[in-house]
């Protein structure tokens, strides 16, 4: 498969070597857990520019990027009070405005409000433009109990974005990688579709473009299938009977990084119908992601493998 | 890598071989590219100067990207890319953000303006500019709307059948044709062996004189009554006898009502149109909605009980300290789980709010909530009881509100609302027949009322606001010669004729579980509700049922209460008749014809105030509905069967009998394939349905996303909300022109089109008025919007849109081509500049929404409040007899059970152990979302049957396993489709084994067993087009469900609420041998 090599500018092994630095100390626990987040993403801070997404912002001078983020902020107290996905909206404006390691992306998501409704998938999808087989946030469903002490836990189940992340070293060209702000990132132009990534990951987080259409066998692939996507802030047009990225990569939850960079929230956290997930910067004390991660409700996924995921769960 | 078949994409062809890639005229050729470049345009325009400011970031990523020349801009999130509507994948339309690539629709979220997808909402007056980048929040299937907007399926130019109607065979024909031969009929389908004469709309539109529809209407109504002999009339007509569908029978009314308008979904704007040709310009009594097959018991028991007032009430979520679901739920369907599931979960979670969730499933909500019931399917009313019982056995009703016999005692006791809970009922014959008159009682006129306190009888006028009067609650004594109750004393009785522990065996629900919810309900004064929708209603005792759950909130008189029961914030008015509204559509309407007669389906009259019953008395052929309307199922049984006549032209509009009908499949099959029962049949429709396959032509509809509408609000959202739906995305269907009008084809097409072709009035030329031409759909829908833009007083118009705010709406519409956005033709529309730029205002954010907080007072609503009586007694249902029985119906909810059409009980076979029933998962919609790949494929490729696995184990069924679902009715398990194919649809589907579902029951989701809608193969123009196979996933178990034992052709009925039982049948699971 050839592919465009001639993008990428930087690579990514010292986010590599900061992965392998991590404690693994478990998040489980609450005693000491904040301090130990702190520290662990303290530590993430010497981490070169990587190609693409905030890192280059950061690098920008700072006019453009902030002229684009500070600018639409709402008349005339900016904030809609009460409202949480405005507050966290302006959580992450403030964030922008600090250079990538300084910020420090988390996910939280409340199963006692998620009502397993989809949502988050759906969005998902039309917001990267996802084809057959291509799924970032799968929700999954369990019964719990018999008749009729019944209940259902939903867990949506994104990219952990892991500290230790297993898919990155499994990746031989190094097309995957973690940036300083948590955000574990695929090089579309340097992947080579081996799948050791997906075989890698623990929460079966990764998918792979086979460059599928759901219209194929129907009369007509329509237009929203060939619309170009933005993950990454670049243009990835899929075009039926050809093999260039996306298709044929490895693909996954970005935190919709694009979006970020726009000062908009990712897609799944806008659409949440329960308001169960929460996003934010962690290095924001002020956040509310932070004061979420005070709760003893808190858990993670498969803790015990050490892979400590930016992605938590209030239980 | 698999490899993609190029050939087997592009050998296929679309219904339409137009090229969406270019468009139609006019749009062709923009590409982002030529759009940039008009963008440097616009900003740099001299006139404009003044808004530069606003404009420079229009345009700011842009500018941003070539700075850097690193990032593709986020074409999504800039403003001209931006529309805002209005969605239609279910009723809540909610409102959209719209966002496009390169006039591709590429996204679609919820729009921050709303209170109902953004809470709190951003204020009104917000920039587009400044909005682009909030998204707010929306359901699974309105995000896949993409997909029904771009369906490969859609049809786009007019078809006609190329064969026997069901054939599957179509031929596509231009508007003209189409509009020339459904209006004057004739020998349509010689072509392919037919020499049968089929009817135009000529042949029924035959009474056209405005002044003589006037007077046959109004004599009709008298002869029907009695008031006037059948010889009178018909010698005061002796010319226009001809023009009757029956001279004997002049309250039938003109062969005019013999165009019957059928419509799955249609909503406000479209549906005043609908009335508009149907009624007024058409002079047809005959135009429906499919209400019945939905919820309308709920809305029929709420308007009863309200006189009329209201029909829809919900708790208000955002300061309920408990509240009860019904047969409903805040996160999934119900109206609807956008705007309505954060306040729950939110609500639980922040500010300790409690809920139950009574489902015989263990629905999303029920798995959240502290207490879940599974009712049996049928016995809502039981379980109703016992909690009524209970509360007034352990006194734990208000009976301070409760006494209020009027306004001015609920005023003296600071109550929004009061209720006729203490008024004396007459007892005649056993039937508590109408309440007592204070003229009887010999205190008061006959204009009032009694109550009585400490045994004096006291008048009462409801609406009385300066002399408070009381009434005790339980009353049994006899005024004169009358014996009376009052009407709590009723309920009571009727609450107390079984024992608690007997209600609960009945409903099946545990004795401790019902105490302690019906507990928990009268343990927070005011701030507790129940609410309801289509479970408990959609049954044979529907309206009972639903009486009995608001009766519930009269214990606690909740109404109008922060945190109690609210009727929601309401809209400005669409069409006019407030002070301030430019355009009044009562008044505009010269010419119009007068509709008169029975309906088709009986509905809204009294089958006593009929010549049919001074001929044949009890029972009627068929049962009349005087409570109801937009009886759904009864419609084509009527037209068929000819009672109380024959219908000749059916146009069938965004609806679907032969699927969505909960029984009888198989007769409307029979009766839509026989053009001796449905003489010409027109289908308007997006796709080819699983009823529009039967149709003589199927006209191409617009999808609510290229398309006009200003729907209704959503009851949940107490902020005073006025919703547009405006064209967004770029029409599919053909481009017509009608007298020079170039438009999209769509059903506002085929109305001026039919009315131009036969001179209706109401279109065309001066169609509103003088100097107000009805030529194409924005000269209706322009008017709407203008009218909520100015209010519903003089200072309460929207402020007009700056010239900034001009340009980016035109910028935001180049994707479409004059045919659709033509701004100079739509401001001819209106009548000034200011209402052009009032409308821009609006569209600019997709309608119009007050402030946040303004519907809350310190402790009651401040607008759109209910502020009346309810009817505990309804006196109007209980003077009313049963047409089949000449029994009289209840005035209370009472333990009926479950019955036909009689009223005699339901009999079940043995041999079929499960009751059936069904449901909604969050990312379907009844019959309109398969084409949605991403949820109706993707996250779940087919419905299954949900049994417990206590069932599974008796029964013998296996996790997966294929059964056949068969019944009583449908004893074969099968679908016989009449098609060109001759198929035959089995009914089955694999088994889900739960622990979430009541035992004894089994259920399956609402949107799966497709047998068209792309699912099959057709033929078009001689051209095969293969059908999806993955759009036939799963089971539809309607064509299982019962039928009345009487009626036969039929599903089981509410008599009163008119809505079709989808929980009456039972069923055995076969297991299917490969």
């Amino acid at each position: 498969m050839e592919k465009d090599r001639g993008s990428r500018d930087t690579e990514g092994p010292e986010v590599e070597r900061a992965g392998k630095d991590r404690t693994c100390e478990s998040v489980r626990h609450q005693t000491g857990r904040r301090e130990l987040l702190q520290t662990i993403f303290m530590g993430a801070a010497a981490v070169a520019c990587a190609t693409f997404g905030l890192d280059g912002e950061a690098r920008a001078s700072t006019c453009s990027a902030e002229a684009n983020l500070a600018g639409p902020l709402l008349a005339p107290k900016g904030l809609v009070e009460g409202n949480q996905l405005d507050r966290m909206r302006h959580e992450l404006l403030l964030a922008m405005k600090k250079p990538v390691s300084k910020r420090k992306w988390v996910m939280v998501i409340d199963q006692q409000k998620c009502i397993g409704c989809r949502a988050c998938n759906i969005s998902c999808n039309t917001e990267n433009n996802l084809p057959p087989g291509v799924v970032y946030r799968p929700v999954l469903s369990q019964e719990v109990g018999k008749y009729p002490n019944v209940g259902r836990v939903f867990t949506p189940k994104p990219c952990m974005h892991c500290d230790n992340p297993p898919c990155v070293p499994v990746c031989p060209v190094k097309a995957t990688w973690k940036r300083e702000d948590g955000v574990v990132v695929i090089d579309y132009n340097i992947c080579i579709g081996c799948r050791n990534c997906l075989e890698a990951c623990p929460y079966s987080a990764r998918t792979a473009d086979f460059g599928d259409f759901y219209g194929m066998g129907t009369p007509e692939i329509m237009p929203y299938e060939t619309r170009p996507n933005y993950e990454y802030s670049k243009e990835w047009k899929r075009k039926p009977n050809s093999d260039d990225s996306p298709v044929g990569n490895a693909r996954k939850c970005h935190f919709c990084l694009h979006r970020l960079r726009e000062g908009m929230l990712p897609a799944c956290v806008t659409t949440c119908l329960g308001g169960a997930t929460y996003f934010g910067d962690f290095n924001d004390k002020n956040s509310l992601v932070h004061e979420l991660l005070g709760s003893s409700r808190v858990r993670q996924l498969k803790p015990e493998l050490g892979t400590k995921p930016s992605v938590f769960y209030l239980a | 890598m698999k490899k993609l078949n190029l050939d087997e994409i592009t050998s296929k062809q679309a219904l339409l071989d137009h090229n969406l890639a270019e468009g139609p005229e006019g749009t062709k050729g923009i590409t982002r590219r030529a759009f940039v470049k008009n963008s440097a345009l616009v900003g740099g325009c001299a006139a404009l100067a003044a808004q530069v400011d606003a404009l420079s970031h229009l345009f700011s990523s842009e500018a941003m990207a070539a700075e850097n020349g690193k990032y593709a801009p986020y074409v999504l999130a800039q403003p001209e890319n931006v529309i805002y509507t209005t969605c239609l994948q279910c009723h809540t339309d909610c409102q959209l953000k719209v966002k496009l690539w390169d006039g591709a629709l590429a996204k679609i979220t919820g729009s921050p303006y709303s209170p109902q997808n953004y809470l709190p909402h951003i204020p009104y007056a917000t920039n587009p500019q400044d909005a682009v980048k909030i998204d707010g929040k929306l359901c699974p299937k309105g995000q896949a709307g993409i997909q029904t907007y771009y369906d490969p399926y859609r049809v786009r130019k007019v078809l006609k059948r190329d064969g026997e109607r069901g054939s599957n065979r179509w031929k596509s024909i231009p508007f003209d044709q189409f509009i020339k031969e459904v209006t004057q009929g004739g020998e349509l389908f010689s072509s392919v062996g037919d020499r049968r004469h089929y009817p135009g709309f000529k042949d029924v539109i035959v009474l056209k004189d405005a002044k003589l529809s006037k007077s046959m209407a109004g004599d009709g109504v008298k002869v029907g009554k009695g008031d006037m002999s059948i010889p009178d009339f018909k010698a005061k007509y002796r010319g226009h006898l001809d023009k009757l569908i029956d001279p004997d029978h002049p309250d039938l009314g003109p062969k005019n009502n013999q165009f019957v308008f059928m419509s799955g979904r249609i909503e406000p704007g479209r549906s005043e149109l609908m009335h508009w040709f149907t009624n007024k310009a058409a002079g047809s009594v005959n135009a429906y909605e499919h209400t019945t097959i939905c919820e309308q018991s709920h809305h029929i028991a709420y308007g009863m009980s309200t006189d009329g007032k209201t029909n829809h009430m919900k708790p208000d979520l955002m300061n309920c300290e408990f509240v009860l679901f019904w047969g409903t739920g805040a996160y999934s369907a119900n109206f609807g789980m956008t705007n309505m599931a954060e306040k729950v979960t939110s609500g639980r979670l922040e500010r300790g709010m409690k809920t139950a969730v009574v489902d015989p499933r263990l629905s999303n909500d029920a798995s959240h909530a502290d207490w879940w019931l599974p009712v049996k399917p049928s016995e809502n009313m039981a379980l109703a009881m016992a909690m009524i019982r209970w509360i007034i056995e352990n006194r734990r009703f208000d009976q301070r509100y409760l006494e209020n016999g009027n306004k001015a005692a609920a005023v003296a006791d600071g109550e929004p609302t009061w209720s006729n809970a203490a008024y004396l009922v007459k007892i005649v014959d056993g039937h508590p027949l109408e309440l007592l008159k204070a003229s009887e009682a010999g205190v008061g006129s006959n204009k009032e009322f009694v109550v009585s306190r400490g045994g004096k009888l006291l008048p009462v006028d409801p609406a009385n606001e300066t002399s408070a009067v009381e009434g005790d609650l339980f009353v049994k004594t006899t005024v004169g010669s009358f014996e009376v109750k009052s009407a709590f004393q009723l309920l009571a009785e009727e609450a107390f004729s079984k024992s608690l522990q007997a209600h609960a065996e009945q409903c099946g629900v545990e004795l401790q579980t019902i105490i302690e919810v019906a507990r928990e309900l009268t343990s927070h004064g005011k701030r507790a509700a129940v609410e309801m929708y289509r479970g408990p209603v959609q049954n044979p005792d529907g309206y009972y049922a639903g009486c009995a759950i608001i009766t519930l909130n009269i214990l606690l008189g909740n109404a109008d209460y922060v945190g109690g029961l609210i009727k929601g914030g309401g809209e400005w008015k669409s069409f006019g008749g407030a002070s301030s509204s430019p355009y009044t559509f009562s008044e505009m309407f010269p010419g119009s014809l007068t509709d008169f007669g029975t309906k088709i389906t009986r509905e809204g009259g009294r089958y006593e105030d009929s010549t049919l019953f001074r001929e044949h008395g009890y029972p009627s052929q068929r049962p009349w509905y005087p409570f109801t309307g937009n009886v759904y199922q009864e419609i084509l049984p009527s037209f068929s069967s000819g009672y109380p006549y024959a219908g000749k032209v059916l146009l069938l509009h965004m609806g679907t009998p032969a699927l969505s009908i909960p029984g009888g499949n198989q007769q409307i099959i029979q009766s839509l394939r026989d053009p001796d029962k449905v003489p010409l049949f027109i289908a308007s429709d997006i796709v080819i349905g699983e009823s529009s396959m039967y149709a003589d032509y199927i006209m191409p509809d617009l999808t609510y996303l290229e398309r006009w509408g200003v729907p209704g609000p959503t009851p949940d959202v107490p902020t005073r909300v006025s919703k547009v739906r405006q064209p967004a995305a770029l029409p599919l269907t053909e481009e017509v022109e009608i007298d020079g009008e170039k438009m999209p084809l769509c059903m506002e097409a085929f109305v001026i089109g039919v009315a131009k072709q036969l001179s209706l009035p109401g279109f065309g030329k001066n169609a509103f008025g003088q100097g107000m031409n009805f030529d194409r759909p924005e000269d209706w829908y322009l008017k709407l919007v203008v009218n909520q833009a100015y209010g519903n007083d003089k200072n309460d118009a929207v402020p007009d849109a700056g010239d900034h705010e001009i340009e980016l709406f035109r910028q935001a519409r180049r994707h479409f081509s004059k045919a659709v956005f033509d701004e100079a033709r739509w401001k001819k529309a209106l009548r000034s500049e200011t209402e052009w730029r009032k409308v821009v205002y609006m569209l600019n954010r997709g309608g119009r929404f007050d402030g946040y907080g303004k519907a809350y007072g310190a402790k009651t609503m401040t607008y759109n409040a209910y502020g009346g009586m309810f009817n505990l007694f309804v006196e109007k249902v209980a003077k009313q007899k049963n047409s089949l029985s000449g029994v009289y119906f209840s005035g209370l909810p009472g333990l009926k059970g479950e019955c036909d059409a009689s009223g005699n009980p339901l009999v079940h076979q043995e041999g079929y152990p499960l009751r059936l029933f069904t449901f909604k998962e969050p990312f379907g919609g009844q019959s309109r979302t398969i084409s949605n790949y991403w949820s109706n494929v993707a996250l779940q490729p087919e419905n299954k049957i949900w049994v417990n696995s206590e069932d599974a184990r008796r029964l013998g069924l296996q996790s997966d396993q294929q059964v056949r679902m068969v019944s009583q009715v449908n004893p074969e398990g099968k679908l016989h489709l009449l098609d060109g194919d001759k198929r035959v649809l089995d009914m089955v589907a694999r088994v889900e084994i739960m622990e979430g579902i009541r035992p004894g029951t089994a259920a399956a989701s609402w949107h799966y067993g497709h047998w068209a809608y792309g699912a099959n193969d057709v033929v078009v123009d001689n051209r095969l087009i293969k059908g999806d196979k993955r759009r036939a996933g799963g089971i539809c178990p309607n064509p299982v469900m019962r039928l009345d034992p009487i009626l036969k052709d039929v599903c089981i009925t509410d008599p009163i609420g008119g809505s079709a039982s989808f929980s009456s049948t039972m069923v055995e699971l076969l297991p299917v041998n490969k």
